[in-house]
């Protein structure tokens, strides 16, 4: 059972590294306009 | 000689032919502004239709929230208003993205809104809203602030996966409480909670602690208050339990919590915003030239901002009114549909009033102008309609439910602090009180409302009815009265061709094949739905007023203005006759009205068009006139009357001129097919050409309501359980950890049951809905 020691602070790591590439994410704006970019496509520029 | 604008295309006077002409300065700046973004060729060959004359830029740049992104530029987010096609879109973000220290320049067709980045040492914001202004485009501050939302999704993304982890790990401490398990396990366990518990509680949840401190230096008890409350009481508790190895920590409650009232938040936010998307401003349709006469009577044309009153006018057939006055000469009918919504010409003559955005139908008159430019109806209406969309909010109805409970929760604590140490003494009291605020959980209570009435928005706009917000929904509930305009609500709200012989249509369709006319286009639509091919006519001549003449199948044919609503055809042959044209009812204007019947509802017509016209309607669908021939004002004194007599009235329109009812009534909703400016003062969009999303969206208002007032109860039973469970002592943190989130789970399920209790009650109406929202313009609005 002592890996359990281990393994835990291991298992938030990893979860601690899906937050920060959700904040990065959140941050770069990829969640503020659900709407527009798949219509963008449709613009000639 | 006159030419016109090589930005704007306003018709200016110019003597000499020396390449490019502008009729402003800022046309010129404008266009040179382009050139420098090296757009010019493809922006000028591309666009639409003429640019916007340039404009003063709006004030407040100040306000504007900016942000700091980690490369250490600003960003933000402003709105833009007049951008008309791809083209105008395409050149602001080319012009924006030309100035030096812009980083990044995107603008929204859809919405209107831009984000910009940029180096602050180079550039700022009133200089980039000042180029946009200078192109003609209308720049502006924006009502909500976008990093706000940004925020709150950080917020909830940290605590949901705190939350998810808490538990996982409080049911290992679960598991362990009935099999037993090392201490040091234990103290793994929990420690590793706090550490995840800390952001959630300290961070995490600030913006509870903000809104209930904002609410108590107010003066109010807002529903953040009991949540503030749970959340520092179950910290402090699990802390200290953590530290001491005395007691047991709640954390997997505390997080759970957090994370599904800030899911609630996101949603709110969410809408919110898609509800402020929703209000742009007007382009009001006024015509940019006129022709005015002088001394002698010579017409000259002019931009429509250099009339005066005074000055007089000549409007020929197919032309829009410049600006309001009164007719001195000719007979004409014209079309008024901007300001009334009835699609039916108007006969008008000399001494009568016309109004700028009219269109002349046939005829021409000569009048005298009265009141220009922003002076005009229909510019004042514009202006009163940007105004009715900064709304006040309404109460929110949750909030009322906050103070009591907060005063329960600490009246019931206070209890127990008192009976326990009485009986016990001091130490014991400790534990039973600190689980009575422990367990009171305000979540269910505080997420009943933005749940429900998201899911009611929701099940609504499938179906066709897009609302602006929870409160418009939980109000469209109430409704006991609905009335109607018919011009486009109940109606086409365009003419159509009702009565005519096969032949007589052949012919006329022949005259009209290539007019662009309404009247024109309805009599070629129908020949082409009853599959009658379309001869060809020569030498067409279509006089302003007087109809149309044409040579078809040999003989010359004319096509001209017959009595009210009729147009007859006179030529040599057995095909000479009348086509009969009027507004037709929706076909499925019946159903709609039986459903909104059925549901116990009164319905009624109210309408500016001719009393007998309303007769024949409101015949065909089954309703009562409340009125007709009445005025834009008038409607809404009407609808006001019935609202101060107590009744929630729910007003469906689509003109301009039914901006004032829409604002008036309880729940007033535009035909997406309308007016933009109707779309602006409503609090609902239908975005599909019928009415049947009107009883959809009714039934979907009462599951809503019905769920929101059931999460409630559900609620305040589970809080009596387990408070009085907690007060007695018998609350362990595993049945808290069960009690809490199922509070919270039968609020969703209860969320998820308004969609299944609306489509049982109408499985029809499931496939009403366009495809997409984003198909129009208005399913985004909404």
């Amino acid at each position: 059972m002592n890996a359990l020691l281990f393994l835990v602070p291991v298992a938030l790591g990893l979860g601690v590294v899906f937050v920060i590439l959700f904040l990065i994410a959140v941050h770069r704006g990829q969640f503020d306009d659900l709407d527009d970019p798949p219509e963008r496509i449709l613009h000639d520029d | 000689m006159t030419v016109r604008c090589a930005h704007c295309g306003t018709a200016v006077e110019w003597d000499r032919d020396d390449g490019e002409v502008f009729c402003c300065a800022g046309c010129r700046i404008a266009s040179e502004l382009i050139r420098d973004a090296g757009a010019a060729e493809e922006y000028y060959a591309g666009r639409a239709e003429y640019a916007p004359r340039p404009t003063d830029e709006a004030e407040g740049w100040d306000s504007v929230e900016v942000e700091r992104t980690p490369r250490g530029t600003c960003r933000a987010r402003i709105q833009v208003d007049g951008l008309r096609c791809a083209s105008c879109v395409w050149v602001t973000e080319r012009v924006l993205g030309a100035v030096e220290g812009v980083e990044l320049a995107e603008v929204s067709y859809a919405s209107g809104r831009a984000t910009l980045e940029w180096d602050a040492d180079r550039t700022d914001l009133p200089e980039l809203a000042g180029r946009v202004a200078a192109l003609g485009y209308r720049p502006r501050v924006l009502g909500e602030s976008a990093p706000a939302d940004r925020d709150l999704l950080v917020r909830l993304g940290v605590a949901t996966f705190a939350a998810m982890n808490l538990m996982l790990l409080s049911a290992a401490l679960y598991a362990g409480w009935f099999g037993g398990m090392a201490p040091r396990f234990v103290a793994l366990f929990e420690w590793t909670s706090l550490v995840l518990a800390t952001p959630v509680a300290l961070w995490a949840a600030t913006p509870f602690y903000r809104g209930a401190w904002s609410g108590l230096r107010s003066g109010v008890l807002h529903m953040d208050l009991p949540i503030a409350i749970a959340v520092t009481v179950l910290y402090g508790h699990g802390v200290v339990s953590t530290v001491t190895g005395v007691g047991d920590p709640y954390f997997d409650s505390l997080g759970m919590l957090v994370a599904l009232l800030l899911a609630g938040r996101v949603l709110e936010a969410r809408g919110r915003e898609r509800a402020s998307g929703a209000a742009r401003a007007l382009a009001a349709t006024l015509p940019t030239e006129a022709r005015r006469l002088d001394a002698d009577g010579h017409p000259e044309l002019v931009p429509v901002d250099r009339l005066v009153a005074g000055d007089r006018v000549a409007v020929g057939a197919g032309e829009e009114v410049p600006a309001d006055g009164s007719v001195i000469a000719g007979d004409a009918s014209v079309r008024t549909s901007v300001l009334t919504g009835e699609a039916e010409p108007e006969p008008v003559g000399e001494g009568d009033a016309v109004w700028a955005g009219t269109v002349v139908e046939h005829g021409s008159l000569t009048l005298t102008v009265e009141a220009a430019g922003n002076a005009t109806l229909v510019s004042e209406m514009a202006d009163e309609l940007e105004r009715a969309t900064d709304r006040a909010p309404r109460a929110v109805g949750g909030d009322r439910l906050a103070p009591w409970f907060t005063g329960a929760t600490l009246t019931v604590a206070a209890g127990t602090a008192w009976a326990w140490t009485a009986l016990a003494g001091w130490g014991a009291a400790l534990a039973p009180t600190i689980a009575v605020l422990v367990v009171a959980c305000p979540c269910a209570l505080a997420l009943s409302r933005p749940l429900g009435a998201a899911a009611g928005l929701g099940a609504a706009a499938r179906r066709g009815l897009f609302l602006r917000s929870g409160d418009a929904l939980l109000e469209l509930a109430d409704v006991d009265l609905v009335v109607l305009d018919k011009t486009g609500t109940v109606t086409l709200g365009a003419p159509d061709v009702l009565e005519a012989r096969t032949d007589t249509l052949r012919v006329a369709s022949a005259l009209e094949r290539w007019s662009n006319h309404p009247i024109a286009r309805a009599i070629v639509d129908e020949a082409i739905r009853r599959g009658i091919p379309l001869p060809d006519a020569q030498a067409v001549v279509e006089t302003a007023g007087r109809g149309v003449t044409g040579r078809v199948d040999g003989g010359v044919w004319r096509l001209e203005a017959g009595d009210a609503g009729e147009v007859r055809l006179v030529g040599p042959g057995p095909a000479a006759g009348t086509l009969r044209l009027g507004d037709r009812v929706r076909p499925d204007s019946r159903v709609a009205v039986d459903t909104l019947r059925s549901l116990g509802l009164d319905v009624v017509l109210l309408t500016g068009d001719h009393p007998d016209v309303a007769e024949r309607i409101a015949r065909e669908i089954g309703v009562d006139v409340a009125g007709a021939r009445v005025r834009p004002d008038e409607k809404a004194a009407w609808i006001r009357d019935r609202v101060s007599d107590g009744r929630t009235v729910l007003f469906a329109g689509d003109g301009l001129n039914d901006g004032p009812a829409l604002t008036a009534a309880s729940v007033g909703v535009a035909m997406g097919t309308g007016a933009a400016g109707a779309v602006l003062a409503a609090d609902g969009v239908v975005g599909v050409p019928s009415l049947r999303p009107l009883a959809a969206g009714l039934r979907a208002a009462a599951a809503a309501r019905r769920t929101v007032r059931r999460s409630r109860v559900r609620s305040v039973i589970y809080n009596v359980v387990a408070v009085a469970l907690a007060a007695v002592g018998w609350v362990n943190p595993l049945i808290a950890a069960v009690l809490m989130p199922a509070s919270s789970l039968l609020v969703v399920a209860g969320a998820l049951s308004v969609e299944r209790t609306v489509r049982s009650a109408d499985p029809s109406a499931h496939d009403q809905a366009p495809a997409s929202p984003a198909d129009t313009r208005l399913g985004r609005a909404a």
